[in-house]
């Protein structure tokens, strides 16, 4: 991590950057000093409660949510073995969705219940995709194909659900529950940030704790045995880890797409390899991204919002392609 | 309007070069260009909108409804009428099983396969999109005829005219308050100038803060409205809970100043015979004590 202070200081630099730019930037643009004014709690009290009630969580919310999707990324990528490894293709996203659309189609209103079928769903999902990896693995001895065709498979049965769910829902019901699949930090407050905070610290913790065993798994399975690594339990473990990891940032926002796929591809392309780091850094890249494509979603089109895992997407995949391009 | 009668022309043109089915002299088309055609009083009407199943009850043929949408709860007497489902890309199969021999539909580009699916198989269907105002003393009038009741339609459409017409000479003078209709809060969903409802706040002396928007129902921010700062807040009962207990609503002026209206969507819900009655309750609303 030593090795290159600039690339964590130009890193952490631009979060921060961009986060102020962020607060002062919207339909009515509020210039730094009044932000500043109103992050200390005095100037005037409209400007104060848009920077503070408004501005304010939703960039914390997309900050916690680019940083666990992207470490979460990061993790799953080393662990499969996998660059297409994310936590929505591995049913994170199909599961949290099918409990959030269950949760409108019984008229939940709280964005708390919604919060909690989804991380339910989800958190249903992985372990189902686990077992029946398990299933399969144990004729191919635990291969992590396996386990992303698992995810893939449960994905595609949950949109199934959801699509018979929604099939005779009430309109505002479709568009609620279309607004939530889209991805949005717009409803973000701070009653719930505290909730994935502490979750997201205790996880990327945890996680940044076992990199050293995502490095000897990136390595193969037969040389991670021979390294002394449980290879069958420690993929499972941080694989459950990294998925219940998405799973409470898609409770928190909805599902936004690509940023676990394409943020630990940008910190690699940045020569960043071993995990500790790496997730490190697709943590702070995950945040820097999310909050850049939210500043989009809510200035491109005033009044309206454009819907932030759309956005996520278009500013991704050409980022992702020339990555692509450039590797090959 | 315009565009409605462009359409008339055009299916006059095709009536005269097609002497195959020329037998209707008026060349009237409903909101698909389809022809309207004036049989015998029909006994059975599926109604698939709110709005034209409410005017249906209210022109005294509530009784020949055999079929409604799953929405149609008002008048209250809709909810004996058999629910076939939605009203958009309905049930075909459904609706035939009722036996119409009318069915109304609203006219959406989402329906226009079941309108000539119902056409095709031989039940009289008419389409009307009713999104504004004068849209709905169109149908109400159309109906009417159709139902054997001109008389009626007329009567309710003048009706409801009149009582638009009288709020809004109370209101002309007024001051005219801003305002903001809270839809839906996830997405936050107002309404633009597409919707009878931005008519509605005009006539009760309101101006719409997002009457320049053209659509029926737009997504907006809430730092937006806040930007625009509407003096009313117009709601629902669960709108207004959520509004009030927000923090990110506490410095709009009108949560400050405790001015959320809450409405009922039994009256301002569906663009037909309630109108007035819904454009006097928001007069009385925007303006307290000046409307009696």
């Amino acid at each position: 991590m030593p090795s290159r202070p600039w690339l964590w200081l130009a890193m952490a630099g631009v979060l921060a950057a961009l986060a102020v730019i962020s607060l002062g930037t919207g339909v009515i643009d509020i210039p730094a000093r009044d932000v500043m004014r109103a992050l200390q709690g005095s100037g005037d009290p409209a400007t104060m409660s848009i920077i503070r009630n408004l501005r304010l969580p939703r960039i914390i919310l997309g900050a916690l949510v680019g940083a666990g999707l992207g470490m979460s990324g990061g993790a799953l990528q080393g662990t499969l073995r996998n660059g297409l490894a994310e936590p929505y293709l591995l049913g994170v996203s199909g599961g949290a969705a099918v409990g959030a659309v269950i949760a409108f189609a019984f008229n939940a209103s709280n964005a708390g219940i919604i919060a909690l079928a989804a991380f339910g769903g989800a958190a249903v999902a992985v372990v189902l995709a686990l077992l029946v990896a398990r299933a399969a693995g144990s004729a191919g001895r635990g291969d992590p194909r396996t386990l992303l065709m698992a995810g893939v498979v449960i994905g595609a049965f949950a949109n199934a659900v959801i699509m018979i769910a929604l099939a005779n829902a009430p309109p505002n019901t479709i568009r609620g529950a279309l607004w939530w699949m889209m991805g949005s930090v717009a409803d973000s407050s701070w009653s719930a940030l505290p909730w994935l905070a502490g979750f997201i610290a205790v996880g990327s913790a945890l996680l940044i704790y076992w990199a050293r065993e995502i490095d000897l798994l990136a390595l193969g399975d037969e040389p991670a045995a021979a390294l002394g690594v449980d290879v069958e339990s420690s993929a499972r473990r941080i694989y459950l880890l990294a998925a219940l990891l998405a799973a409470a940032t898609v409770s928190a926002a909805g599902l936004i797409g690509f940023v676990g796929l394409i943020v630990p591809h940008i910190v690699r392309a940045a020569g960043i390899r071993s995990h500790r780091p790496l997730i490190v850094a697709s943590g702070f890249v995950g945040a820097t991204l999310v909050i850049a494509a939210d500043l989009a979603a809510r200035t491109i089109r005033p009044p309206g919002e454009l819907p932030l895992g759309a956005v996520t997407a278009v500013l991704g995949v050409p980022f992702f392609l020339a990555q692509l391009r450039k590797a090959a | 309007m315009l565009r409605r009668r462009f359409v008339s022309a055009l299916t006059l043109l095709l009536a005269a070069s097609c002497t195959r089915d020329a037998v209707h002299t008026a060349a009237e088309v409903d909101d698909f260009g389809d022809p309207i055609v004036v049989k015998s009083a029909p006994h059975r009407v599926v109604s698939l909108n709110p709005a034209t199943t409410d005017l249906i009850f209210a022109l005294g043929a509530g009784d020949r409804l055999v079929g409604r949408t799953h929405w149609d709860v008002y008048p209250e007497a809709a909810i004996k009428v058999p629910d076939l489902g939605s009203g958009i890309r309905p049930n075909v199969e459904a609706v035939l099983g009722a036996k119409p021999d009318l069915v109304i539909l609203y006219a959406s580009k989402d329906n226009r396969a079941a309108a000539s699916e119902l056409r095709a198989a031989g039940v009289n269907t008419l389409s009307f999109k009713i999104d504004h105002i004068a849209d709905f003393y169109h149908a109400a009038r159309t109906i009417g005829r159709l139902l054997g009741d001109s008389a009626r339609g007329a009567r309710v459409a003048d009706s409801v005219e009149r009582t638009l017409k009288r709020v809004r000479a109370a209101t002309q003078s007024l001051e005219k308050p801003t305002v903001f209709w809270h839809i839906w809060d996830a997405p936050l969903i107002t309404i633009g100038r597409g919707s009878y409802m931005n008519e509605l706040i005009d006539i009760a002396g309101g101006v719409n803060i997002y009457g320049d928007m053209r659509e029926t129902s737009p997504a907006v921010s809430i730092e937006d409205v806040l930007k625009r700062n509407p003096q009313y807040i117009i709601t629902g009962p669960e709108g207004s809970r959520k509004v009030s207990k927000d923090s990110r609503w506490a410095e709009a002026q009108a949560v400050k100043a405790k001015r959320i209206l809450v409405v009922d969507t039994a009256i301002v819900g569906r663009p037909s015979v309630r109108l007035g009655e819904a454009a006097e309750s928001l007069a009385r609303l925007f303006h307290p004590g000046k409307i009696n």
